[in-house]
């Protein structure tokens, strides 16, 4: 436990110092912001545009939903591309370069090394997610007030769950190539494995990907929770079978 | 003596080549051990087996009467591994890395405080604050001596502690191989002869996967006898007289009055000083030349 507990703290600090978290925060903030200012501001633009022969192009005012529905989208592009991009090297970077050999060398379980790097990253995603979250959810409140969301906590909480797929495809890239593009490419083949799946309307409701994008759905309550349900434990279950084939491939894995 | 380290029988090979054929060798407590090889012969392969960060496909490895399992890291407990370029976090400074290290290793609070300043003072980085990304490749391979201690293992393993050093740097990390055999066990490899002359007492020779040589340093240079001996006329008659009284694939590199003759042990260098006197031939020096690690290796590997 100890060195668990020390190789999470080394994680961490690792985050701190080579700027990952900050530059994750603020990207996520960013984004926070972007979300309800761009729902607030896409009518007001296009308000008045002429469409040629003399109609003129009337964009009902925003809502709260528009909000939320900027927010997943920008999430689940830009932001799960920020995450892909700045964890991407959690393990291969480290197999790559041979840090870790000093620590296996001195008895440091494999395993503890695989779960210290799915923690730190699930926390600093968890960190980052939440922080983009408040900050949407204060504009939200104070343009539109406080309107029924219905099924917030599920709505939000699959995006997240998608996210930490992500960490745990790039975790187990980076351990079968030893570097950073085993990483992206675990992760890029998945995304359009998934999107190109989600081509059947009929394969949606059982496909992790439509936790990416689609839930804003479930909060206008367009969308029933069974309609996602079955992706959710569908996304949970891959999570547990790729970190117990990341452990399994790190352990018999030669150095 | 124990052995710290035993070999049996190891065999390696990564896909169709094979590496490591069938080695044994055992490394006993308080030596200094000298792995020489030249680049590619498998000695950070063997290493790695021994640390079980690679999986042998034959034969087994003990260190401390404890068998070493591959992925396993347990049995790593009594060994300090110092890799041939040691890596390390770059954004750490060296008494945060050593703390680490010290955590890892399941050191106490004030252990690792007290033998990181101990080694940090060794290896002459105690004033040393800033970060490791900034370090020289000799301070780098200094504190991967440090890092390797920590823990103070029986067995210390390093990788061609040398080989990217320059000269300074070099004597350092050998000044403090030798600091440090006092306490521990110590194996490294190279391929650097004057590396192991200087402070091995034990070395094994590795040459295509296989040992070709091992033993005492002292005992082989003995049981190998004289190289050879060089000898010196005043005039270059004499050379000639004698020329003409051994057989020639005895000789090497002569010039008008100098001549090395091959010699393979004392009793021959007798002989041919019996020939010189039989004949009259004065020379001005007979010097029998001693064995070194290089003859050793050369022989070994022909």
């Amino acid at each position: 436990m100890r060195a668990f507990s020390s190789f999470l703290g080394k994680e961490f600090q690792e985050s701190l110092r080579t700027y990952r978290l900050l530059i994750m925060v603020a990207a996520f903030v960013a984004l926070g912001v972007l979300s309800p200012l761009l729902a607030k501001m896409v009518p007001d633009l296009l308000n008045g545009t002429d469409m040629g022969g003399g109609a003129i192009l009337r964009v009902p005012p925003a809502t709260a939903l528009d909000s939320w529905g900027q927010f997943f989208k920008n999430i689940s592009q830009l932001g799960v591309l920020i995450l892909v991009i700045v964890d991407c090297g959690i393990m291969g970077t480290e197999l790559a370069k041979g840090t870790l050999t000093n620590f296996l060398a001195k008895g440091l379980p494999r395993s503890t090394v695989i779960w210290a790097k799915f923690v730190s990253a699930t926390v600093m995603w968890t960190l980052c997610y939440g922080l983009a979250l408040l900050v949407t959810w204060g504009y939200t409140l104070y343009f539109w007030g406080n309107g029924p969301l219905s099924h917030a906590f599920l709505a939000f909480t699959c995006l997240w769950v998608f996210g930490v797929l992500l960490i745990a495809l790039l975790i187990l890239g980076g351990i079968i190539q030893s570097n950073i593009y085993g990483a992206l490419l675990a992760a890029a083949a998945v995304i359009i494995v998934l999107n190109l799946v989600n081509i059947a309307p009929q394969a949606a409701k059982y496909n992790p990907i439509s936790l990416a994008g689609g839930t804003v759905n479930l909060l206008s309550g367009h969308n029933t929770l069974g309609d996602y349900l079955p992706a959710l434990w569908i996304c949970l279950a891959a999570i547990v079978v790729i970190m117990a084939a990341s452990l399994a491939v790190f352990d018999r894995k030669q150095l | 003596m124990t052995d710290v380290l035993q070999v049996e029988h190891l065999s390696k090979s990564f896909g169709k080549t094979t590496v490591i054929t069938d080695i044994s060798l055992s490394v006993p407590a308080g030596s200094v051990f000298g792995f020489i090889g030249e680049n590619g012969a498998g000695k950070t392969t063997t290493m790695k087996m021994i640390l079980g960060l690679l999986k042998p496909d034959s034969g087994s490895v003990h260190v401390c009467g404890e068998k070493v399992r591959f992925g396993m890291t347990k049995s790593n407990r009594y060994v300090g591994y110092l890799p041939d370029v040691p890596q390390f976090y770059s954004y750490f400074r060296p008494q945060e890395y050593l703390r680490l290290c010290g955590q890892i290793a399941g050191m106490s609070t004030s252990q690792i405080a007290r033998r990181s300043t101990e080694l940090l003072e060794m290896v002459g980085l105690a004033k040393v604050t800033k970060r490791i990304g900034s370090f020289s490749r000799g301070m780098r391979q200094r504190l991967g001596v440090a890092q390797a201690l920590i823990h103070s293992p029986r067995l210390l393993i390093c990788d061609e502690p040398t080989s990217a050093l320059d000269p300074v740097g070099r004597k350092e990390v050998l000044d403090l191989l030798h600091q440090i055999s006092a306490d521990t066990t110590v194996l490294f490899s190279t391929h650097v002869l004057s590396d192991v002359e200087r402070i091995c007492d034990r070395a094994a020779v590795l040459h295509h996967g296989t040992i070709v040589l091992d033993g005492n340093l002292a005992d082989l240079k003995a049981r190998h006898g004289s190289t050879g001996l060089q000898i010196e006329f005043s005039h270059p008659d004499d050379l000639a007289r004698f020329r003409s009284l051994v057989p020639a694939r005895l000789l090497a590199d002569q010039t008008d009055t100098e001549v090395t003759v091959r010699t393979t042990d004392p009793k021959a260098d007798m002989a041919i000083l019996h020939l010189l006197a039989e004949h009259d031939i004065l020379p001005v020096r007979f010097e029998a030349l001693a064995p070194s690690v290089e003859n050793l290796f050369l022989e070994a590997v022909a």
